[in-house]
């Protein structure tokens, strides 16, 4: 049984590890949580349905087109919203993003409505590839897994091996200095929110097939991926991938061992208690401001 | 009787990482001085001021205040204690007036509850007659300044000559023995520096607050101190009356380097 | 010519002069004359208001005087709400009941304060959205707060004051929010009130002036949750009935809208959030009984959206007025106000 958790950890980890993920980039660029995260992932995540249901498109080429329509929606936040904000402090950035959150939280209830909806990928849920004395895997499961895992890396490299990866590393630490060497910190702002939203979406469609789509399926995942980047260390890119896994390890170990009911309390309570040692979450480093 | 030594640091140890800012530090003030430590940037000075704030704290050493050990106090119970100080770059409260600023220098004076200061809009109340009454007190310290035309401002709307006097005036609302100075003099005009010199010596003679100020403009330093302490990397270069330290060849090759023609 | 000031009581005291005495006290006469003028469901959208008053009044103090964050502020409402009926099961008298519900809240509000301490921004914010969560999880649990299926809320004694129940009700509403506007008011302006906001803008130097952080800090979380607790007693009089779903996550985010379109750090502000927002969301849960807009928009939705989903557009129109504040008047409806004074003081020019 317990190998059996593990991998529901694991899977149910990954998808916290990409929101927190896609949390952290966001963070970094602009030290701004962003709150909508989950609702831009919930409508790609309904772009995509509506390809494969209205338009009849296949799998792979409705992916590229929802990734392409979250990275517009990262985009636009930036763009139109939080780079106008009069007054940049983090509460009124947050407060923008909350603010987005509800706009298209209503926009995808008043379009499509509250009810749940299937979204078909070309991944079972019934199909089991792996099994043994120790634990089943589905191909649901293994497809998680593995893009998740993906896209881990590719975010990896894309960080630390690409000229795109070392401009935005830059506006991160000084982004007056960045700007005077010639970085567009504007552009790389918006490319960060647009990157993060990618997440996001890819998060979105693989919790879609174990959450049923409705406007409010990624409102647990936020929390979640949030809570997850806060216990790894918000500005720490490995450190939030590990939040998000362990954070589903201790729900899940919780959830069978003890109660179902209070998991994600009790995962929040931990959380805080981290939190009390370790100001900065688990592998962030605690700044003091000098004077 | 031996009175102790009004404030003294003794072999004071500060280090960030592998970086020693305070190497072995020991110096002492006598009251109602005016004790100047001049060094060239990054020789430590803010760090000293830091640590005896109590917003550092040393791996050795002690701060002696009156007798007392201030190692390991928080800022505000070093406040309590006697010691105020200015900041560098100033930390005004940006979204306040002037008079609220200085207004804060009375907090720890003030004794209201929060449940009596929901009485201050009746006259006879408890918090609104101790109000007034430290307020009288501010408005001297206004005077003392000159900062009656920034009284209401937001202090995030005045010239910066005013923003460093607003952040004297809170300082010296404290009531300290000790008043700690962070480069009174930079940024200021040429006015402005005259002016403060005879601030600071009035502070001292009027008000008998004991001075140490870290300071890098030498007409300042030579003008007003009693003792300079000259430090460099973190150590003492030397200690004494203005003539000596400023003509001291170590503290000459620490700002100007070696082979210069010593002034003397 | 305005008047200019010759002592420093008019800095504390209540009215700024006699046109501000004037218009509050006709302000305060006319809200206690109004239930013999209008019908009683007028009432029930003040009380409304009023309670939303009493949490944004506190919750800005928490956040725009003294810089902290709160995304769990429903859960102190809850634990106000639910003492108060607890008590009032019990027998106890309502006055009693009230306090208690203030108090606990607030013995809450620093426990939550303790390991807020070192918290700083989404930390922060985590930790305060935890509390929130831990609050409703754990009432919808226990069995003698009604679980999942909530509580009656017993009805006051107030036969005796020969008023309708309903006035009674508002009459006791209508005074408690007065009283906490006085309260609110007062700290801000005392040593207390500067002191948070000190540790606002500054909190190296605050300390370095003998602020006790902790301390200080603690007492913001501590006042913030004894008016939200206030706010939940009297909540829970003009429901009828609660149970945990009310005080969501969705409703500490309404309470911060509240603060931010008001005017965050402004008593005013919170005010006309609180009376602006209240207004807003009673007239979006039947959008489409606005006139004109109401029709504009079901047909829109008949041809791009779905009519079953269109009382979403009050999340839309919410989420967007949010946005719209904070990019054009950070200081919120107060922002407003004042802007619009000056204006008008040096119209024409």
């Amino acid at each position: 049984m317990l190998g059996q958790l593990i991998i529901s950890s694991l899977v149910v980890g990954s998808i916290y590890a990409l929101m927190a993920l896609a949390m952290s980039i966001t963070y970094k660029a602009s030290e701004v949580p962003n709150f909508s995260q989950g609702e831009m992932a919930m409508l790609s995540t309904y772009v995509t349905f509506v390809l494969l249901s209205s338009f009849g498109l296949s799998f792979y080429p409705a992916i590229l087109l929802t990734i392409g329509f979250a990275f517009l929606l990262g985009l636009i936040l930036e763009f139109f919203f939080l780079r106008r904000a009069k007054n940049p402090t983090p509460l009124n950035l947050i407060v923008i993003t909350i603010g987005f959150q509800l706009m298209l939280y209503g926009i995808a209830g008043w379009k499509w409505g509250s009810e749940q909806r299937q979204i078909n990928l070309p991944f079972s849920e019934s199909k089991v590839i792996v099994q043994n004395d120790v634990f089943a895997l589905t191909e649901l499961n293994l497809a998680t897994l593995v893009i998740a895992f993906i896209v881990l890396l590719v975010i990896y490299l894309l960080i630390q091996k690409t000229k795109l990866g070392l401009a935005m590393k830059a506006c991160q630490q000084n982004v007056n200095a960045s700007k005077m060497n010639g970085i567009s910190a504007n552009r790389i702002m918006a490319i960060s929110f647009g990157i993060s939203s990618i997440v996001g979406a890819i998060a979105g469609v693989l919790v879609a097939p174990l959450l049923t789509l409705d406007p409010s399926m990624m409102w647990d995942p936020l929390l979640k991926g949030f809570a997850a980047a806060v216990l790894g260390g918000m500005k720490s890119l490995h450190g939030v991938v590990i939040g998000g896994l362990l954070l589903g390890l201790v729900e899940n170990l919780f959830g069978f061992y003890i109660s179902i009911e209070f998991k994600s309390v009790v995962a929040f309570a931990i959380i805080v208690l981290v939190l009390y040692f370790k100001p900065s979450g688990l592998f962030d480093k605690h700044y003091v401001r000098k004077v | 009787m031996n009175k102790p030594t009004f404030f003294e640091l003794v072999q004071l140890n500060k280090s960030f990482g592998g970086l020693k800012a305070v190497n072995q530090l020991t110096f002492a003030v006598k009251e109602k001085e005016i004790f100047s430590i001049i060094g060239p940037n990054g020789a430590g000075k803010s760090t000293i001021f830091n640590c005896i704030n109590g917003l550092y704290n040393p791996e050795q050493g002690q701060i002696k205040f009156k007798g007392e050990d201030l190692v390991g106090k928080r800022p505000d119970q070093i406040a309590k204690a006697g010691i105020a100080r200015t900041f560098q770059n100033l930390e005004l409260f940006a979204h306040m007036t002037t008079l609220d600023n200085i207004l804060l220098g009375r907090h720890n004076s003030m004794k209201a509850s929060i449940l009596a200061t929901v009485g201050l809009s009746f006259k006879r109340s408890k918090a609104a007659q101790e109000e007034l009454a430290h307020r009288r007190k501010v408005e001297e310290i206004i005077d003392f300044l000159e900062l009656e035309s920034a009284r209401d401002q937001f202090v995030s709307n005045l010239p910066y000559g005013k923003q460093k006097l607003v952040e004297l005036g809170r300082a010296l609302a404290l009531e300290p023995d000790l008043l700690l100075l962070d480069e009174p003099a930079a940024g200021l005009t040429q006015e402005e520096r005259n002016d403060m010199i005879f601030w600071i010596r009035d502070i001292r003679d009027l008000l008998g607050i004991t001075v140490v100020l870290i300071e890098h403009n030498m007409q300042m330093v030579q003008n007003i101190s009693d003792r300079i302490l000259a430090i460099n990397f973190g150590t003492q270069i030397t200690v004494g009356t203005p003539e000596e330290v400023l003509n001291h060849p170590e503290v000459i090759k620490a700002y100007l380097g070696e082979n210069i023609p010593s002034t003397h | 010519m305005r008047n200019l000031k010759t002592t420093y009581f008019e800095d504390l005291q209540l009215f700024k002069d006699g046109m501000h005495l004037f218009w509050s006290a006709a302000l305060i006469i006319a809200l206690f004359t109004l239930p013999f003028f209008v019908k009683t469901y007028y009432l029930t959208i003040l009380n409304l208001m009023a309670v939303n008053v009493i949490v944004a009044l506190g919750l800005n103090l928490l956040v725009g005087n003294t810089g902290q964050i709160s995304l769990g502020h429903a859960g102190f409402v809850a634990i106000g709400a639910y003492t108060t009926v607890l008590l009032l099961k019990l027998g106890v008298p309502f006055l009693f009941a009230f306090v208690a519900a203030g108090l606990v809240s607030a013995l809450f509000g620093i426990l939550l304060g303790i390991p807020s301490l070192k918290l700083e921004g989404p930390y922060l914010a985590i930790a305060t959205l935890a509390f929130g969560l831990a609050v409703t999880t754990l009432i919808g649990r226990m069995d003698f707060l009604g679980g999942r299926m909530g509580m009656n809320v017993p009805k006051l004694q107030v036969g005796w004051t020969g008023l309708k129940y309903d006035h009674s009700l508002y009459y006791i509403i209508l005074s408690v929010t007065i009283l906490a506007v006085i309260a609110i008011r007062n700290i801000l302006r005392s040593r207390i009130g500067r002191a948070f906001q000190a540790i606002r803008d500054s909190d190296i130097a605050a300390a370095a002036i003998g602020i006790h952080l902790t301390r200080y800090k603690l007492y913001s979380f501590g006042l913030s949750a004894l008016f939200a607790g206030a706010a939940g007693s009297l909540w829970a009089l003009y429901l009828g009935f609660i149970n945990p779903t009310l005080f969501s996550f969705i409703l500490s985010i309404n309470f911060l809208v509240i603060i931010v379109l008001g005017g965050l750090g402004s008593i005013t502000g919170s005010i006309m959030g609180a009376v602006v927002l209240t207004y807003l969301n009673l007239q979006l849960e039947n959008v489409v009984d606005i006139p004109l807009l109401g029709a504009a928009l079901f047909k829109f939705s008949e041809v791009f959206m779905t009519t079953t989903g269109i009382s979403n557009v009050s999340w839309v129109l919410t989420g967007f007025i949010l946005i719209l504040v904070v990019l054009y008047e950070p200081l919120g409806l107060y922002g407003l106000w004042i802007r619009t004074k000056i204006y008008w003081k040096r119209w024409p020019f």
